[in-house]
This record gives structure tokens, C-alpha cells and sequence, in this order.
């Protein structure tokens, strides 16, 4: 491992470091190949603060009087000069948090920042920490997350009469996005579901992702139909959404795109499933916007909140122009709809966009929770998006390179999963007895998404997970967040389990910024999460009274 | 936030109750309208409520000297409605005998709390005369020579509300008189300042003729006295009304020695002066006589804290108004919000008081005044004492504050509410009690364990500051009252609420005595006050809120039995070990424990 050709400067002393809610202070200042360290050297209390580098979206660095001498790095006598001057390096992290370093000695600073700028973004998976994080009371031999697609099917025990678990993907070469084992209907076989995913982009055929009890009726999922200029169509891919519906009038199909962007999908070869092919599925266009969209909302949300030049801001317009809440409230009622489709009609869903691998699974995710009880505990919860983003190949890594302060030019980063954080924690807010876990819970995702100890959220599909060994070479979160200190604090001490579908408020007054994580690092989100800390520990105490 | 507080949002005066078809009860539509004891029943008559959210709904209307209550007759849909009449403000006749269109004769009725009423009835025979006529009587009975409906309520409670603050007791509590303030009765029969209370405390050094010197330069004779002393650091909040300066630049020695007064008694080198507007319209009420502390009050600064006027804010809250009701703005809500102003307006008044709060804790004694010192003043005294006196955040040291703060120091309830009165339109009614509530609301959002009250107190309060059920906050001042004999013959709303305290108490109240509360009145962590201005909108009703009502009051039977077995402990650890006083149950080991804090819990029931 050549980490130690990016430090020049491995330690710093001296260094002033300042910090949201605490004041500042001086200590060493210490970089390694993943971390930077940073030790108080106050007496009695030694403090610490340890960062990923790769939690690291930007830094900026300002050295005084650099400008003057950068022309004569030669001159031996100027080292001297250039001691006493000194430098201050922002670093503004994906957790949202804003760190500045005020480090003596324009050298060492600039050494650092490079440090920094070069190993926060180091892009090969395999040298990433998850593979170095060796805690004493993980074992590499523990198991390796909580569902698998054979478990989930064996769960559901009506599921065997009309669906069957393929392993036609076994190797990854119908499908490379998908995992190895997929649900589909019991009457298609293996050869119809190749033809049916060339048919799909990136081989994403429609594949099962729940099942509702009540009434039988399913949530599949897939990548939009290449039917391209020509009108193509495939017989394979009508019969198997066919074999769907079988037995009921019809079903539904919930295309994120407008229509008119399904329609020029054509031009590219994409599409979408005409009603003369599918007679029986009745298309609905609800538009969620996605990618760069989505980036951007995200980029000016952070700002807004982040800016603390002038109180009597416009906040609020702020806060509308940049579109998170709208976002939310797409995502959200269009969840809904596909829940009602399922719930309340009692028909079966098809829900894509064009790649299948977004917004389809945030809202069939969101769908899952409105509706089914299991999804809403804590280990139900972590199965789900196990199953829903995970092994349903979120490409995670591309999602999540980058946040909102990044200068860097944006590639395919987009805030899918924190939108779908957001959401669920939405619902957490309007349903404060029905979802099994805690605020804690989401914001701790949402910080593990970008920068993790764990190798849970690394790579972007089940196959590179597997070529890289992930899951013999690091640990996993969920497991780590099961555990039990940690399941107490990420459980919801007021949870009451209900079997009744919890159907979201989405009218804009219902709808909050989720401040306990947009806002985290302001004193008013520590008051409340001491707060929720507070009635925790009196439940827990009370609880232990009514079992005395 | 999801503060798992105040998720209580349904009460009494609830509207729209939807619920399963039943059968036909058309003739006893009305039976079961439990009238309080001496409510009459005036008129009832079929009619048509034109509901916003549900269309037009047949149905039966009663009217009593209390209240309007409308049932509707269709099987399919229970819609309901019960107002109390104060909470009127207009009543107005719709179309005429000859105008078109389906169910366009009939009522329009603007209540005081956010939401307007629409009654269709038939076009033929003036059948709507009687109902109109006496509705109006009934709603504006002072316009009428009629008495409000508190004089007239037979209602009887276990506890007398009108016991809840004693104004004596109340400065004892704060440790007063000691020997840099004293307590005066020189107001006794409100000769020294009509709209003050009887019980006064000011400087140990002032004589009886300062004050009255004092009072001739004060607005209303509104002189600086005392509402909250420090503990520790003897730093104090005086209120009062704004200096006549007048244009001249008048001085009064007197005013500006008794200042110096209040600064010295507790040594410290300068008194801070919160004038609460704008200075723009400090300058501007010179004109009339007005004005501010100026150069001449020595080891005196003087701060604007630029919060509006009653005006601005009736016109704010109008706004919102139109932006929640009947119909929600869907597509620009946010931008629509911030152009009403409402929350910059709370905005401003919280961080008003964090400025006083912190200034006192700080140990510098503080003087608040506005204009006439009982409206901007008596939100920014209040709530700077909820933050710094946790006594004030129980639900009794509550009720308290209000008694004190807003009804003992006049605040023009009568006029600024305008109870009982037709006169909709009048400049002096404006809704800065409202948004003290508002304020106090925003607090708990933010610190949902430092407050023994819940949301439904608040929403109960602000509706029988309208009903005219309660005696309360009737009146402008305390001399109306005694004149008026409000104590003698009207019920106070606390008698309500103590004797039913249980549905105001928040389980998850964890008392810290010392803590000074200060909120955050940034933008970014304020939040509409949705379940109350909102709430008749049937759609926009937070999700499920009778389990989460019913899993709170398991919680506080939970956090009861708690207390008691804590309590029981307590009692036999002290008997054989005085040692063991301080820990609590014999699981807890940490310090940080809530047990730990409920071993210093004093029950105020």
C-alpha cells in the first residue's frame, strides 16, 4: 500500500482546530493513509477527533503570504520566513460537517491539504478503510448481512405457488446489476427470462420485490423496455408480465418518467410498454426527477442551510427554490400511489424508469414500508434496503462519490438513498409510534452511505461486491448496528407495531426540512437529540418498572 | 423535528369528525348536544352547511347562548361543528331572496380562530331573518346589552382557577421584598395607574411620591416596576410603558434617579433598555407625546428590538389566513408562508426575549418597554421568564405567568379580541396573544422534555380566548375586573383545566430547575404552527392521532406509577440509610439517568 507517497507531512503540531458546537482548540494534528487525527492536548481532558479522509467532500486552503514567496520554493533561506507564517484549511465533509485547521508553518499546510485533496478521493475500492477496519469485537467470521434473496423467498411461504426463485443469474451475465438468485413467475423459465432481458436495459427484467399478503398482488420491478424508434417488441417480456396479472383483469404499470420523456427514451433505444403490446397493463407517468436534478436540489439546500451571513434571509424561499421538499413529496405521493394501487384496488404493479436502478426502487421501497408492517422494525427495515438497494444494484458507489460541497465536476453522483432517508423519516415524523426504529438510525445511514468503517455501501452492484471479496474482507453495518447497545439506541422507544397501512400526509404543511440532518451540526439539533436521548432512557427506565 | 410532544390535536371544539355511515337520526339530530349548565337553547332550523372540504351538507343547526352546533342528517357523512359564539367575529347575509344558484342564500360567518363558516337555507319566506337576527344578538351580546355567556354558565369545578396566582405569593416565590425591593400598594384603588395591578414591587429606595412623579412621565402611568428577579445574581426585569419625551425632549429628573435606582440594586455598572419597536416608530411616537430613553439616563443603553406593531401583525396573521383557509397553497407554499411574515414576526419576539433572558443571566438587570407597555412588553417579559424560571414551565407556574404577565398588567383582551363585540373591524383588535401561545409553542417544539404542559393546553387556551365561557381573559385590565366583579361571578379557565389535568400534561416533562432555556428563533428552526392553524383543513390532520393520544396516557400512568414507587423508595431508603436518600432505584448505576433527576422531582400535585 503506497499511502505514505501522499503524506509529505504525517504530523503537525500546534494546530488550532475549530468546530461546530465545540470551542476551539490546540493539539496535534495527525494524517494517515485513511484518517486524520486530531489530538487536544488540553490537560485532563484529551480529546479526539477522528475523520475518514474519505469523508472528505471538499477542502479549501488559504495560506497568508503565500502568494509573495511561491515563486522561490528554491531559496533556502526563506524556510525560515516562511515558519512563521501559517495557514487555514476548511474541510467541509459529506456529513455536512465544516472543520477549519489553522496550521503554523505555510508548508506543512499546503503538504496537508494535498494530503487531503489526494487521499479523500481515491477511487480503488480495495484500498479503501472498510478493509483495514479491524475492531476487537468484530469477527470476519460473523455473518455477512440479513437477507438473502433465497431467505426472503423462503419467508413468504404463499409466494411457491405462483413464483419461483431463478438462478438464472447465477454468474451475473443475464443481468451484471442484478443478485444471483431473482423471484419471477413460476410458468417462465430461465430461457425466456434471457430473452426477456436483452429485451430490458441492462438486462433488468421485471423480478418480483414484494408480495402483499392480503391480497396477492406483487410490486415487480425492472429497467424500461428497449423498444427503441422502431417499436420493437418482445413476446418473452409480454408474456412474463402476462404471467404477472395472471388470473386478474389487470395491472399497472408505474413509469417515473413523463410521458413525453418515455416517449424520446425511444430515440435512444429506450421505451416503454405500449398499450397494443400490453392490453392488459394501464400505464401511469408520474415524472421524478433524478441524477443531476436531484445533485443540484441537494447543493442548494446544503447552501441555504449553510448560510449563516444574514438571519433575515429568505429562508424559506431558500428553502422552496432548492426543490429537496418537492422531491420529497414526489417521491412520496408517488409511493402512494403505487401503495394504493397494491392496497386498495388490489392489483399488481410494474414500476421503472429508464435505468431501474433509482427512483424505482426508492418509491418501491417507500410503497413497502406505507404498507407492510415487517418493513417498519428495525431489522425489517435494514433487510429491506438490503434487498431493495443493495442487492438490487443502487450503484452506490457512483451515487455517493461525492456531496454537496464538492467543487469537483459531477459524474454520476446523485442523493437517491439520503432522498429516500428523508422520506422515511418523513413518515417517522407523521407516524411517531408505527416505524420500529430511531431518527438516529436514518442519520447514521446517511452519514455510512458516504464514508463508512463498513463494507456495506461499497461498489455498485452484488457482482463487483463479490469479486472484491467484500464480504469475507470487511465487516458489515447492518450486523454492527444489531447489536445489542446499538439496536437500544437505534430502536424507537415509543414503537407500536400496526397492521394497518400508514398512508402518508404529502401537502406541502406536512412536509419538513428533516433538520436533525440537514441542520446536525447546530446547537438546537444537539438539544433535541439529547432530548430524544432523555425520553429513551425514561422509557427504558419506566419499562424495566412495568416488568418489575 | 418530530417532537413526540405535541402531537395532540384534536379538542373539544373540534369540527369535522367523519366517521361511519349511520343510520338515519333525523329527528334526534340534536339530542345528544350536551348543553353546559345554563346554556339555553335559542333556535334550531334545517340548513345547509356548506362545508369547504366536503361540499354541501344538509343537516340541522342549534344555536344556544353558547354556542352554534351544526349535525349533519346524511347517513353517509357525519360532519359536525361546534362553535362557541365568542369565537365569531362577523356575520354576514349571503345572496339575496331573488339571487340564482344553488345554495347561494344563506350565512357567511367569520370566526376569530382561523376558519369561516358557510350556511345555505331555503329561498323562500325570509327563513332566514329570525336565525340571522338572533345569531347576531347571541354572538355579539355586549353590542346588544346583553351579558357574555361567563355570566351566565352555572359550571362548577373542584378547584377554583381564580386561586392560581396570588400576586404576594407569587413574589415570595421570587424571594421578594428583600432589602433592595419592596412590595407596594400604593395602586390599591388604581389611582396611581388604572391599568396596572394593585400589588406592586419597585426599588427599597423609592418613596411613594417618586412614583407617582415617575408615573406622570410614563405613558398611562405604566411606571417601571418588577416582574422577575434572579435568585443567584439579583439581576431583574422591570417592565413599563414608553417616556412622554415628547418632540421637546422633555426630561424628568425623577424617572431618570429611579432608573438609576433599579441599575443599583444589584451594582452593576449599566441597565440595559429594551424598547421593543422598531426605532423608527420610537422616533414617530414623540410626535404624539412619546418617545424613548435618551443621552440624559446615565449608565442607561438603550436597544430597539425592531419587533412590529399591533397593526402589522393583525394584517400578518390575515395573510396566513388567506394562504391555510379554506383552501391550502399547494404550489408555492413555502415562498407564500414567508411573504405572510408571521414566523420573521415570531422570529423577532423570541430572539427579543433571548436578548432580556440572557441579559438577566447574565446579571445585568433589564428595563422592557413597547409604547404602552402591554403588548410587545408583556410577550417579551413572559417569555424571557419561561426561559429563565422553570417554574413557569410547569402547567400551574404557567397558568401563573399568564395571570401575571398578560391579565394582572393589562393586556387589552377585550380590545384586542374584541369579546362579545360586532364591531369586526376595529383597528384595536390584533392577535399578539396568539403569538405569545405561538412562541411559547415554538419552545416546546424545540425542547420537548422541559415543559409539564402539553400541546392540547396551548390549542385550549387559545380557544377559550375567544369562547367567553371563562371569565379569564375577559376585560383590558384588573380594575374592569374588579368592577365587573369577573372573580365573584364568572368560572376562570384554570378551574377547567386543573380539574382535569391529566389531558394537559406532557409524559415525557423531566424538571431541571436551574436550566435556562434559550431556543434557537432562527428561520431555519422555526416551524408554522400547523395543528393550530391549520387544523380545520381535514387533510392537512397529522396521521393517527388517537393512538398516539392513547400511548401517551398510558405513558403517563406508566411515568405515575414510576413517581410513586420512586417515591416509596425514597420514603424507606431515608428511614434506614440517609446515605442512600439520593439513589433512586437499585438498577441505575449512571449518573446521567433520568432516574437520577426525578430524585429531585417536586410534584406540583
Amino acid at each position: 500500500m503506497e499511502f505514505s507517497e501522499h503524506i509529505k507531512t504525517a504530523n503537525v503540531e500546534d494546530v488550532v482546530l475549530r468546530q461546530p458546537l465545540h470551542p476551539p482548540s490546540r493539539g496535534t494534528l495527525c494524517i494517515t493513509g485513511h484518517h486524520l487525527l486530531f489530538s487536544d492536548r488540553e490537560e485532563g481532558s484529551s480529546r479526539q477527533v477522528l475523520l475518514l479522509l474519505r469523508n472528505i467532500d471538499a477542502i479549501e486552503k488559504s495560506v497568508e503570504n503565500l502568494l509573495g514567496y511561491s515563486g522561490f520554493f528554491s531559496n533556502a533561506g526563506l524556510s525560515e520566513r516562511m515558519s512563521g507564517s501559517s495557514g487555514t484549511i476548511t474541510i467541509k465533509c459529506k456529513d455536512l460537517r465544516v472543520l477549519q485547521l489553522d496550521i503554523p508553518g505555510m508548508e506543512q499546510c499546503l503538504n496537508i491539504a494535498h494530503s487531503i485533496e489526494t487521499l479523500s478521493c481515491l477511487d480503488c475500492v480495495s484500498e479503501m478503510y472498510p478493509f483495514f477496519y479491524r475492531p476487537a469485537d468484530l469477527s470476519l467470521q460473523d455473518q455477512w448481512g440479513l437477507s438473502t434473496p433465497e431467505k426472503h423467498y423462503s419467508q413468504m411461504k404463499e409466494l411457491c405457488e405462483r413464483w419461483r426463485l431463478s438462478s438464472v443469474n447465477r454468474d451475473y451475465s443475464v443481468c451484471p446489476s442484478y443478485p444471483s438468485a431473482v423471484i419471477v413467475p413460476n410458468s417462465i423459465d430461465d430461457s425466456t427470462l434471457k430473452k426477456v432481458a436483452k429485451f430490458r436495459q441492462g438486462g433488468r427484467f421485471p423480478v418480483l420485490c414484494y408480495y402483499h399478503k392480503k391480497n396477492g398482488m406483487v410490486i415487480m420491478r425492472s429497467s424500461q423496455p428497449l423498444m427503441g424508434a422502431n417499436r420493437k417488441r418482445c413476446k418473452e417480456d409480454e408474456l412474463l408480465l402476462q404471467a404477472v396479472i395472471d388470473g386478474s383483469d389487470k395491472g399497472y404499470i408505474i413509469d417515473t418518467r413523463s410521458s413525453q420523456q418515455a416517449q424520446q427514451a425511444r430515440m435512444t433505444g429506450g421505451g416503454f410498454e405500449s398499450k397494443s403490446c400490453y392490453s392488459h397493463w394501464k400505464r401511469l407517468h408520474r415524472q421524478m426527477d433524478r441524477g443531476k436534478a436531484l445533485q443540484e436540489s441537494l447543493i442548494k439546500l446544503v447552501e441555504a442551510c449553510g448560510d449563516e451571513s444574514n438571519n433575515m434571509d429568505r429562508w424559506l424561499s431558500k428553502l422552496e427554490n432548492s426543490k429537496w421538499l418537492s422531491h420529497v413529496q414526489t417521491a412520496l405521493s408517488t409511493a402512494g400511489l403505487l401503495a394504493e394501487c397494491v392496497e386498495r384496488d388490489g392489483h399488481s404493479v410494474l414500476v421503472h424508469g429508464s435505468e431501474g436502478t433509482d427512483s424505482s426502487l426508492l418509491i418501491s421501497t417507500l410503497a413497502q414500508l406505507i404498507m407492510d408492517p415487517c418493513c417498519r422494525t428495525l431489522d425489517g427495515f435494514l433487510a429491506l434496503l438490503e434487498r431493495e438497494w443493495l442487492q438490487a444494484g443502487h450503484p452506490f458507489q457512483q451515487r455517493c462519490a461525492r456531496s454537496a460541497y464538492s467543487h469537483a465536476r459531477l459524474q454520476q453522483e446523485s442523493p437517491v438513498f439520503l432522498l429516500l432517508l428523508d422520506c422515511v423519516w418523513q413518515l417517522w415524523r407523521q407516524f411517531p409510534l408505527a416505524l420500529g426504529f430511531s431518527e438516529a438510525l436514518l442519520i447514521r445511514l446517511a452519514t455510512e452511505v458516504y464514508a463508512s468503517d463498513y463494507g456495506t455501501f461499497l461498489c455498485n452492484s452484488d457482482q463487483e461486491r463479490c469479486a472484491m471479496g467484500i464480504k469475507d474482507k470487511t465487516h458489515c453495518l447492518f450486523q454492527a448496528l444489531l447489536r445489542p447497545g446499538e439496536r437500544d439506541f437505534y430502536s424507537n422507544p415509543l414503537y407500536e407495531p400496526t397492521e394497518l397501512a400508514i398512508w402518508p400526509s404529502v401537502h406541502p404543511q406536512s412536509l419538513q426540512l428533516w433538520r436533525g440532518f440537514f441542520l446536525r451540526w447546530t446547537q438546537q439539533a444537539r438539544h433535541l437529540e439529547e432530548a430524544q436521548e432523555e425520553i429513551r432512557n425514561m422509557l427504558i427506565e419506566w419499562g424495566k418498572l412495568a416488568l418489575s | 423535528m418530530a417532537s413526540p410532544v405535541s402531537v395532540y390535536n384534536s379538542n373539544a371544539l373540534d369540527a369535522h369528525i367523519a366517521s361511519t355511515p349511520r343510520e338515519s337520526l333525523k329527528m334526534e339530530l340534536l339530542a345528544d348536544v350536551s348543553l353546559l349548565p345554563g346554556e339555553e337553547r335559542i333556535i334550531d332550523k334545517d340548513i345547509i352547511y356548506m362545508c369547504h372540504f366536503n361540499g354541501a351538507v344538509k343537516g340541522k343547526v342549534l344555536i344556544t347562548n353558547y354556542r352554534l352546533y351544526f349535525k349533519s342528517s346524511d347517513a353517509d357523512v357525519t360532519v359536525m361543528l361546534d362553535v362557541p359564539l365568542g369565537a365569531i367575529s362577523r356575520v354576514e347575509k349571503m345572496g339575496g331572496a331573488s339571487s340564482r344558484g344553488e345554495n347561494s342564500y344563506g350565512l357567511d360567518i367569520t370566526c376569530k380562530d382561523m376558519r369561516n363558516l358557510k350556511f345555505a337555507l331555503k329561498q323562500e319566506g325570509h327563513s332566514r331573518r329570525d336565525i340571522f337576527d338572533l345569531l347576531f344578538r347571541h354572538a355579539f351580546p355586549l353590542s346588544h346589552g346583553l351579558p357574555l355567556f361567563a355570566y351566565v354558565t352555572q359550571e362548577k369545578y373542584a378547584e377554583n382557577g381564580w386561586n392560581i396566582y396570588k400576586p404576594v405569593e407569587e413574589f415570595r416565590r421570587q424571594g421578594l421584598p428583600n432589602n433592595k425591593w419592596r412590595i407596594t400598594f400604593i395602586n390599591k384603588s388604581y389611582d396611581l395607574c388604572d391599568t396596572y395591578p394593585t400589588v406592586l414591587a419597585v426599588p427599597f429606595k423609592s418613596k411613594e411620591e417618586d412614583l407617582r412623579r415617575v408615573a406622570a412621565f410614563r405613558s398611562k402611568g405604566r411606571i417601571p416596576v418588577l416582574s422577575w428577579i434572579h435568585r443567584e445574581n439579583q439581576a431583574v426585569i422591570v417592565r413599563c410603558s414608553q417616556p412622554l419625551v415628547g418632540m421637546s425632549g422633555k426630561r424628568n429628573r425623577d424617572d431618570e434617579r429611579y432608573l438609576d435606582l433599579i441599575r443599583e440594586a444589584n451594582d452593576t455598572t449599566k441597565l440595559t433598555i429594551y424598547d421593543a419597536r422598531p426605532s423608527v416608530n420610537a422616533v414617530a411616537n414623540k410626535a404624539t407625546g412619546g418617545g424613548y430613553e435618551g443621552d440624559e439616563y446615565q449608565n442607561a443603553e438603550l436597544i430597539f428590538l425592531d419587533i412590529q406593531n399591533i397593526h402589522v401583525m393583525r394584517e400578518s396573521l390575515k395573510k396566513l389566513k388567506d394562504i391555510v383557509y379554506p383552501n391550502v397553497e399547494e404550489s408555492h407554499w413555502l415562498s407564500s408562508l414567508e411573504s405572510t411574515h408571521w414566523l420573521e414576526h415570531v422570529k423577532l419576539v423570541l430572539s427579543g426575549a433571548i436578548q432580556v433572558a440572557d441579559k438577566v443571566s447574565s446579571g445585568n438587570s433589564v428595563v422592557v418597554h413597547c409604547s404602552d407597555g402591554w403588548d410587545r412588553t408583556a410577550q417579551l417579559t413572559s417569555l424571557a421568564m419561561l426561559m429563565l424560571d422553570s417554574h413557569y414551565r410547569t402547567l400551574r407556574g404557567f397558568q401563573g405567568l399568564i395571570e401575571k404577565e398578560w391579565i394582572s398588567f393589562g393586556h387589552k383582551f377585550a380590545s384586542r379580541i374584541g369579546h362579545g363585540d360586532k364591531n369586526h373591524a376595529d383597528q384595536d383588535r390584533s392577535p399578539i396573544f396568539v403569538q405569545f401561545i405561538d412562541c411559547v409553542w415554538q419552545m416546546t417544539k424545540q425542547f420537548p422534555t422541559a415543559f409539564e404542559f402539553n400541546e392540547h393546553l396551548l390549542l385550549t387556551i387559545l380557544d377559550h380566548l375567544y369562547s367567553c365561557r371563562f371569565g379569564t381573559f375577559l376585560y383590558n385590565c384588573e380594575s374592569a375586573r374588579d368592577q365587573h366583579e369577573v372573580r365573584s361571578k364568572t368560572v376562570s379557565l384554570w378551574s377547567l383545566v386543573n380539574s382535569k389535568m391529566d389531558i394537559y400534561l406532557n409524559p415525557f416533562y423531566t424538571p431541571e430547575s436551574g436550566r435556562v432555556l434559550y431556543p434557537v428563533a432562527s428561520m431555519r428552526h422555526l416551524e408554522l404552527w400547523v395543528t393550530y392553524y391549520i387544523r380545520w383543513n381535514p387533510r392537512i390532520r397529522q396521521q393517527q392521532q388517537s393512538p398516539v393520544e392513547q400511548r401517551y396516557k398510558e405513558l403517563l400512568a406508566l411515568r405515575d406509577e414510576y413517581l410513586k414507587k420512586l417515591e416509596q423508595l425514597q420514603l424507606s431508603d431515608s428511614s434506614t440509610s440517609s446515605r442512600l436518600a439520593n439513589s433512586p432505584t437499585p438498577n441505575t448505576s449512571s449518573n446521567t439517568s433520568p432516574s437520577q433527576q426525578y430524585t429531585h422531582l417536586h410534584t406540583p400535585f
